[in-house]
């Protein structure tokens, strides 16, 4: 498929199919829309078993301190405390381990710190309690004794990785340093991990450059801040197995962290993957499931976990921070030359950010491209993925300095990127980016743009991955379709998926339900992240249709007496093709098939991995300031996504339009902020704010189909990429509005009036 | 202190044992086992909690079960008539106005209180009366949309005049466009 073949639809004006035969690119309603706007979804915290009781943490009020003493023994002691568990419970439970168990055994072991070890950020957990009422286990971690011995703590990573900062991790070995750049030092500390990444030559390229521009942006942690809580119930039986039913985005990586840490066998553990109140990359486990199946043993009774919103900003895996400096060569004719990126990412205790720097390249034809990437420790909780992990703090610092050059050179923001975007199979980064620009009408911007109002653009991408995917599809003797697989629907998968069975068997969308197995029943498949799960499970449903097919069609052509070549399938009957008089309904054959030698009509699907093409998201955005308060406020906002093949639209759009609000919001208002102590500032609603129905105005989205060969019906994961241009895009319309360029978000009245004034502006 | 109340919910009493402090939410979720209203943060700024106290939305986490007392309750689950769905229900799911849908009980019960008090509500207007609900998956534009095509639906059941087909996105007008502060400033802590 060439670029010139690219459909560009608009889907506000939704069309349902060609007169109902095709059953993807309709905009049908979820699958679960009626039990989510009934309430009768059932979400973790809704499950009331007997006999369950209410699982609390007891937290590390300083963010690096020594443990110098631990007593549990008040908590033990209380009425209705059914379960307390600390690293002695751990050690002790643990007594017997053998050699060879110690490598797993050391993984339980740093659930929980030790006395002598430390606690290395606030609100790390210190013990857990499940009792007869939540209550009744908070009040019991109250009584819970622990004596610290107070640590100065290290909070910036500039900081960290400078001699004589905190150690984190007592264990953590210094790094050779960078002879140049920004944090050129001959020795890096707290270094969690490296990413170093050297394509052509970047001095040579900036011997070619005409100009030559450095920034340093700086972006903070945020936090995923999915509506329903981290939440797990956990049960064990007599015979030690464990049944889960947790809000995960994989139930099957659930259970294979909960056999990894706590030494169960696999085939011990049964998953149920509960509906999810939202995750965007932070539920694959880990964070409570471990310690409510700890309770659970040792309580004997169902647990319950449920995190406050507190918890859920003290200890949970938010977005990772980042420091990024970008050095960019450009010739007078607008032909970047050399790209450099530096970078520290804010890990926190844990790593996992330095990897996506290389974004930093962009979607641009760059030869000469280079990164020196850290993950560096602070005394901060882990990171974890917030859709299209690293993607919008990469493409703050890339997007952000090319619109400043365009600034400084007098190009055209969108012209300059045309020019220079890189081209190929199954892409379209030049048609999402023209589509956003028409649609906005970019060129005529000039004309619509008041005093104190300015315009910004941004482009970002995402690839998505593949992973293992299995599906069953039946056919019943009503003629209706089942799917089943192991599938978490996050964004609409199973919407997406029961259209795609429907498609292939030629009934309609409504015509099919779908189930969802726990890990006991269901085909292994993998987790709902990193926009994989419509391009890979997509594959093996389509398959497993076709197969059930294939069975149908041999049931027909026997029937009718006809070979199979003869007959076609489509609105729920099979018929002889040009003879419409002679067929037979998809009803009658699941009936048939039920008497018939190879019984009821069941397709198997399996898909492994196959690689996708990128998929572009395009932005831009209209603010205004006011002078007074430098409050920015959003005036218009448009989208565009190259989605491959649309099968739901208005999913696509939702998927596009909750993205790009999240992307704005961190720009705009998003920042966990934690103070010199390194206690965390802000750990609620009110202090955090997220966007609310006026912080922004209506989205225009335009859906772009380039579709790639592997993707089923040339479906794309779209899921990540309409996150990653908002920051960019916001901060470069506030510079278009002010004349300033903020190189730190969010932009906050304060940051802004600041900014102003400081550059003598307005 | 443990007492004995009866809570009309949904036009249905409940005979609960409550203590002083329980919360409505709690009474709702755990001994009325009505979990269509759902807890985001207990501090009254989600909005995934929101019922109808006599038909005005509060947020349950923040009501005491007692003083609930003598009053109608409606919640998500009673909502729908039987088998037919609110108008503001079915606009829901034809317009994409959720995804994960944690936010969408408390959403509706709002949604419906606002038409309810401004029937002929604009999309300003509905912006306006939406700004306690949270939701992070649709950034609220089909939530918009939804409510929206359930008032020109209302109005239409008022009128007798067939439903109006909506689906498009018209630009907003007026002076609450993207008013960022809504009372509450982003950032100016």
């Amino acid at each position: 498929m060439t670029a010139t073949e690219t459909k560009t639809t608009t889907t506000n004006g939704r069309t349902d199919g060609a007169n109902g035969v095709h059953q993807i690119g309709r905009s049908v309603p979820r699958i679960d829309a009626l039990d989510k706007v009934t309430g009768r979804a059932q979400y973790t915290a809704d499950l009331h078993l007997p006999g369950t009781c209410y699982g609390a943490f007891l937290r590390s009020p300083h963010a690096h301190a020594r443990v110098v003493s631990i007593d549990t023994s008040e908590a033990e002691r209380m009425p209705g405390v059914v379960a307390v568990i600390s690293a002695a419970s751990i050690a002790r439970d643990l007594a017997i381990v053998v050699e060879e168990e110690m490598h797993a055994a050391r993984r339980v072991l740093s659930l929980f710190p030790n006395v002598g070890g430390k606690v290395t950020y606030h609100g790390q957990k210190i013990a857990a309690v499940a009792a007869a009422t939540k209550e009744l286990a908070e009040e019991a971690c109250e009584r819970i004794k622990v004596e610290y011995e107070v640590l100065p703590p290290v909070i910036d990573v500039r900081e960290a990785v400078k001699e004589g900062a905190p150690l984190v991790h007592d264990e953590t070995k210094p790094v050779d340093g960078l002879d140049h750049g920004p944090f050129a030092a001959p020795t890096l500390f707290n270094i969690a991990g490296q990413n170093h990444r050297n394509e052509g030559d970047v001095d040579a390229g900036f011997r070619e450059a005409d100009r030559i521009f450095e920034d340093t942006y700086v972006i903070p942690r945020a936090h995923q801040t999915y509506i329903e809580p981290q939440s797990t119930v956990a049960d064990v039986a007599r015979d030690g197995s464990v049944t889960v039913w947790t809000s995960t985005q994989g139930h099957f990586a659930v259970r294979s962290n909960l056999a990894n840490s706590l030494r169960i066998p696999l085939s011990k553990i049964n998953v149920i993957g509960m509906t999810i109140g939202g995750g965007f990359g932070a539920k694959f486990g880990g964070i409570v499931d471990t310690y409510c199946v700890l309770l659970a043993q040792k309580a004997r009774r169902p647990v319950k976990i449920i995190y406050t919103r507190e918890e859920e900003f003290l200890d949970a895996k938010p977005a990772p921070g980042a420091v990024i400096t970008v050095k960019t060569g450009v010739k007078e004719d607008g032909t970047i030359t050399a790209r450099q990126a530096w970078a520290l990412w804010d890990t926190g205790v844990g790593s996992g950010g330095c990897y996506a720097t290389n974004r930093v390249k962009g979607v641009y034809k760059i030869e000469h491209f280079k990164v020196d990437a850290y993950d560096v420790h602070t005394n901060k909780p882990a990171p974890g993925a917030y859709r299209a992990p690293g993607a919008p703090q990469a493409t703050f610092a890339g997007e952000t300095q090319l619109n400043r050059i365009c600034a400084a050179m007098g190009w055209d923001p969108v012209e300059f990127r045309l020019k220079n975007m890189r081209e190929g199979d199954q892409i379209a980064f030049k048609e999402t980016l023209q589509a956003v620009a028409d649609r906005a009408g970019w060129a005529k911007r000039q004309s619509k743009t008041g005093p104190n109002e300015g315009w910004g653009v941004a482009v970002g991408e995402w690839t998505n991955g593949a992973g293992p995917a299995s599906a069953v599809v039946s056919v019943h003797e009503d003629g209706k379709v089942h799917v089943f697989y192991g599938l978490m629907d996050l964004t609409g998968t199973d919407t997406a998926m029961a259209q795609i069975a429907a498609e292939v068997l030629g009934v309609r969308y409504e015509d099919v339900t779908v189930s969802r197995g726990d890990t006991n029943s269901a085909p292994f498949g993998t987790a709902s992240g990193g926009s994989v799960v419509t391009f890979s499970f997509g594959n093996a449903v389509k398959r497993a249709a076709e197969d059930a097919k294939k069975r149908l069609l041999e049931l027909a052509a026997d029937h009718l007496e006809v070979a199979v070549e003869d007959l076609e399938l489509a609105n729920g009957r099979v018929s002889v093709k040009g003879n419409d008089e002679s067929l037979v309904t998809v009803a009658q054959l699941g009936q048939m098939a039920l008497r018939s030698k190879g019984g009821p009509i069941v397709g198997h699907g399996s898909f492994a991995s196959e690689p996708s093409a990128t998929t572009t998201a395009a932005q831009i955005v209209k603010v205004s300031f006011d002078p007074d308060t430098g409050q920015v406020r959003l005036r218009k906002l448009y989208g565009s996504l190259d989605v491959g093949k649309a099968l739901n639209p208005m999913a696509c759009e939702g998927q596009m339009e909750g993205g790009l609000v999240q992307g704005f919001a961190w720009g705009l208002m998003e920042q966990m902020r934690y103070a010199e102590d390194g206690r965390n500032w802000n750990p609620g609603l009110l202090d955090y704010r997220v966007p609310t129905t006026l912080d922004f105005p209506d989205i225009e989205s335009v859906m772009v189909e380039m579709p790639t060969k592997n993707g089923p019906f040339g479906v794309k994961g779209i899921g990540e990429p309409p996150i990653a241009p908002g920051v960019a895009c916001l901060v470069s319309a506030v510079a278009d509005a002010t004349g300033v360029w903020i190189n730190e978000v969010p932009l906050t009245p304060e940051r802004v009036l600041h900014a102003i004034k400081a550059n003598g502006k307005k | 202190m443990r007492q004995l109340i009866e809570l009309n919910v949904n036009g249905e009493v409940y005979p609960i044992d409550v203590e002083g402090r329980t919360r409505l939410l709690d009474a709702l979720r755990d001994k009325c086992l009505l979990t269509g209203a759902k807890e985001g943060c207990s501090t009254g700024d989600c909005g995934a909690c929101t019922v109808l106290l006599d038909s005005m939305p509060v947020t349950s986490c923040l009501v005491l079960a007692a003083s609930a007392v003598g009053k109608q309750i409606t919640t998500i689950e009673g909502v729908a008539k039987g088998e037919a769905l609110h108008p503001v229900q079915r606009a829901f799911m034809d317009l994409g106005g959720l995804q994960c849908g944690i936010c969408t009980p408390g959403m509706i019960m709002t949604s419906i209180a606002l038409l309810e008090e401004n029937p002929n509500a604009t999309r300003d207007e509905i912006r306006y009366g939406l700004q306690g609900n949270l939701c992070r998956c649709t950034g609220y534009d089909k939530i918009v949309d939804a409510v929206q095509a359930a008032a020109h639906e209302m109005d239409g059941r008022r009128r007798g005049t067939p439903r109006v087909e909506t689906g498009g996105n018209p630009a907003m007008a007026g002076p609450l466009q993207a008013d960022t502060t809504g009372g509450r400033s982003p950032g100016a802590r």
